[in-house]
C-alpha cells in the first residue's frame, strides 16, 4: 500500500536561509506520526509546505497517490488535508458552531447537512455545550479544540496538528491526547508537530526528528529518544557523549 | 439548537414582511411631497447600503468606491434609453450586469491588496471613473444627460405627477436587497464571506477559495447598487457625473451600514432610517447657504454613535437578546 503522504526531496529556501533541505518523509495510512525537533529545525515550514500555504522551492509532495505540489491550500483541503494553526486562527466574530460549519461546507453543500455535520463534530470534540458562544469568548484550550473541530469537519484523510498540545495544563493536555487517539480510531491519519516530548512520545506510532532543516532520525519513539544524535540536537554534544 | 436557529431566521423574515407592509401603507397617511421624497431616498439608501454591506460588511472588503457602480447603473440605463431607445427596465439589468463584470475585473488585481490599501484603491478607481465620465463627450461629458419626459408611464418608468411609483419601486428594491442578504446569510457564500473577513488564512485551510469568495461578493454587491443607480437616474430625470458618481454616494452607502451595524442583517436598514431623514432635514433646516452645518451635525452624531456603540445600533437589540438567551 502506498503512503498517504510523501514528501520527495523537498527544499525550501527563504532568501539565503535554507529552512528545509532535501526532506523526504512518508506517512502511512492510519498512523500517528510525530514531527519533532528543536526550535528552528524547519518543522513549521515543512508543515506549511504539506498544507499548501506555499510551494516548495524544489521537490514534490504527494498525497493519496497524487502529486499535489502545486495545489493551493483550499484545494488540498478538498482532497482531504485538514490542519490546525499553531497560533489559533478562530473566526472570532462567529459562533463556535458557525466556525465549524465553514469546515463542514467542504463536503456538504446543503446547509442543513453542513449544520448537522458540525453538531456531530462538536459532540465528538466535546464542544457541544459551547456551540452558540462566540469564538472570541472561548478560553485558550477550547480554542485549540475548536481548531481541531473545524479541521475535522472537513472530513480529512490526513489531519495536521500544529502544536495543539503546547501551552496547555497537564489535564488539558491529557484530554487533548485522548482526543487525538479518538480521531485516529475513526481512521484519520495524524501528523503532529509537537515540542513537548513527554506528551507526544507515548502517543505517536513513529517519530521524525528534524534538525537544521534535515531529517535527523526517524523511527519508533522509544528508539528516537535514546538516539545520541537526537540528544545532541536538543541538548548539545556534551550531553550526548555523557549519555 | 437548530430549532432556535430556524426560529430566528423565520422571525427575521416575518419582521421584515411586517415592516415592508407598514412601509407600503405609509403613503396613505403621508401626503406631503417633501416627506415622500425623503422616504424614497431613505428606502433607496437602505437598499444601497444593504448591497454595500454584502461586500464590505459580510466579506470584510471595505469599499469606498461604490459610487462607481451606482454611476454605471445610472449611465448604462440612460445611455441605452436616450441613444438606442432601450426601456429603462432592460437598461437597469444591463447596468447591473456591466457593474458586476467591472467589479470583478477590478477585483482581479485589487483583491490581492489588504486592508487600507484596498480601501485606497477603491477610492482612486471611483475617482478615475468620475473623471472619465466628465470627459466622455458621447456620454454628455460634464453636461450630463437629460432624460426626455414623455408623460407618466410604467413602461418607461417615469412619473411626473406623483412620487408614489418611485416610492414603491424603492421599497421593492430595499426588500430585494434585504432578502438577498437574508438568503445569502445562511448559505455557503455567507459562511465563506464571514470566514474570509475574520481570517483568510484559516478560511483557505478549510477549503474556502478566498479570491473567488471576494469576487462573488463584489459581483452581487455591484449588481444591486447599479440597479439603485438606474432607479436614481429615472427618479432625477437628469444625470451628470457628479450627481450620480460623486464620492458622497460612496459615503452614503457605507455610513448607514456602519452606523446601524456593519456585517449585520438589520444594520443598513436601521442606519438608513435614522441617517437619511436626518441628513435631509438638517440640510433643509440648517443647511442652505452655510453649506456644511448639516454635515457637521451629522458627522458629530456618527462620532457619538461609533464611540458609544462600536458594533452599531443593532447591538442595542442583540445585547438584550443575548442576555435573554443565556440567562
Amino acid at each position: 500500500m502506498t503512503a498517504l503522504l510523501e514528501t520527495r526531496g523537498v527544499w525550501q529556501r527563504f532568501g539565503g536561509l535554507v529552512a528545509n533541505s532535501d526532506v523526504s518523509i512518508s506517512v502511512g495510512r492510519g498512523e500517528i506520526v510525530g514531527l519533532i525537533g528543536p526550535n528552528g529545525a524547519g518543522k513549521s515550514t515543512l508543515f506549511n509546505l504539506i498544507a499548501g500555504v506555499l510551494p516548495p522551492t524544489q521537490g514534490s509532495i504527494w498525497f493519496d497517490g497524487k502529486d499535489v505540489t502545486n495545489l493551493p491550500a483550499a484545494e488540498r483541503c478538498q482532497r482531504g488535508v485538514g490542519r490546525t494553526f499553531q497560533v489559533v486562527k478562530s473566526f472570532e466574530t462567529m459562533t463556535v458552531i458557525d466556525n465549524v460549519i465553514v469546515g463542514a461546507l467542504v463536503r456538504n453543500t446543503v446547509m442543513r447537512e453542513a449544520r448537522r455535520k458540525a453538531h456531530e463534530v462538536l459532540e465528538f470534540t466535546g464542544l457541544a455545550a459551547r456551540a452558540d458562544v462566540l469564538a472570541s469568548d472561548l478560553v485558550p484550550a477550547e480554542k485549540r479544540r475548536l481548531e481541531v473541530a473545524r479541521a475535522l469537519a472537513t472530513e480529512p484523510k490526513l489531519l495536521l496538528l500544529d502544536e495543539v498540545l503546547t501551552g496547555l495544563t497537564p489535564t488539558e493536555a491529557q484530554t487533548g491526547v485522548a482526543l487525538v487517539r479518538k480521531v485516529r480510531d475513526t481512521g484519520i491519519t495524524v501528523l503532529m508537530v509537537e515540542h513537548v516530548m513527554e506528551i507526544v512520545m507515548p502517543l505517536v506510532d513513529r517519530a521524525i526528528v528534524l534538525d537544521l532543516g534535515k531529517v535527523l532520525v526517524e523511527g519508533k519513539p522509544s528508539d528516537v529518544v535514546r538516539d545520541p544524535k537526537v540528544i545532541s540536537a536538543y541538548l548539545g554534544d556534551r550531553h550526548a557523549v555523557s549519555a | 439548537m437548530d430549532k432556535n436557529f430556524a426560529a430566528r431566521r423565520r422571525r427575521d423574515l416575518i419582521i421584515a414582511a411586517l415592516l415592508a407592509a407598514l412601509a407600503a401603507l405609509a403613503p396613505l397617511f403621508v401626503k406631503n411631497v417633501y416627506i415622500q421624497n425623503i422616504m424614497v431616498l431613505t428606502l433607496m439608501y437602505a437598499a444601497l447600503s444593504q448591497s454595500w454591506n454584502i461586500l464590505s460588511g459580510y466579506c470584510g472588503q471595505i469599499s469606498l468606491g461604490h459610487a462607481l457602480y451606482f454611476g454605471i447603473g445610472a449611465y448604462t440605463t440612460e445611455l441605452l434609453f436616450t441613444k438606442f431607445g432601450v426601456l429603462p427596465w432592460f437598461g437597469m439589468l444591463a447596468g447591473g450586469a456591466i457593474a458586476a463584470v467591472i467589479a470583478m475585473g477590478l477585483g482581479y488585481p485589487f483583491f490581492r491588496l489588504r486592508g487600507h490599501y484596498f480601501v485606497i484603491a477603491t477610492i482612486v478607481i471611483a475617482e478615475i471613473g468620475l473623471l472619465l465620465f466628465q470627459n466622455w463627450e458621447w456620454a454628455g461629458a460634464a453636461m450630463g444627460i437629460t432624460i426626455p419626459v414623455r408623460g407618466d408611464s410604467w413602461l418607461k418608468f417615469q412619473f411626473m405627477r406623483s412620487k408614489l411609483p418611485y416610492f414603491y419601486f424603492a421599497l421593492a428594491l430595499c426588500c430585494l436587497a434585504w432578502f438577498v442578504t437574508w438568503w445569502l446569510e445562511d448559505s455557503k457564500w455567507g459562511f465563506w464571506w464571514r470566514a474570509v473577513k475574520d481570517n483568510p488564512e484559516a478560511a483557505e485551510s478549510l477549503g474556502v477559495v478566498v479570491f473567488n469568495s471576494k469576487m462573488g461578493a463584489a459581483a452581487v454587491s455591484a449588481f444591486l447598487v447599479a440597479i439603485g443607480g438606474a432607479f436614481y437616474a429615472q427618479f432625477l430625470a437628469y444625470i451628470d457625473p457628479e450627481s450620480v458618481m460623486g464620492f458622497q454616494f460612496s459615503l452614503l452607502m457605507a455610513l448607514p451600514a456602519v452606523l446601524g451595524g456593519i456585517g449585520t442583517l438589520w444594520g443598513p436598514v436601521l442606519g438608513a432610517v435614522i441617517l437619511i431623514p436626518m441628513t435631509e432635514l438638517t440640510r433643509s433646516y440648517i443647511g442652505g447657504s452655510g453649506r456644511g452645518v448639516d454635515l457637521i451635525v451629522y458627522g458629530g452624531l456618527i462620532v457619538a454613535i461609533s464611540l458609544a456603540l462600536p458594533q452599531g445600533l443593532v447591538s442595542l437589540f442583540s445585547r438584550s437578546k443575548a442576555k435573554g438567551a443565556t440567562r
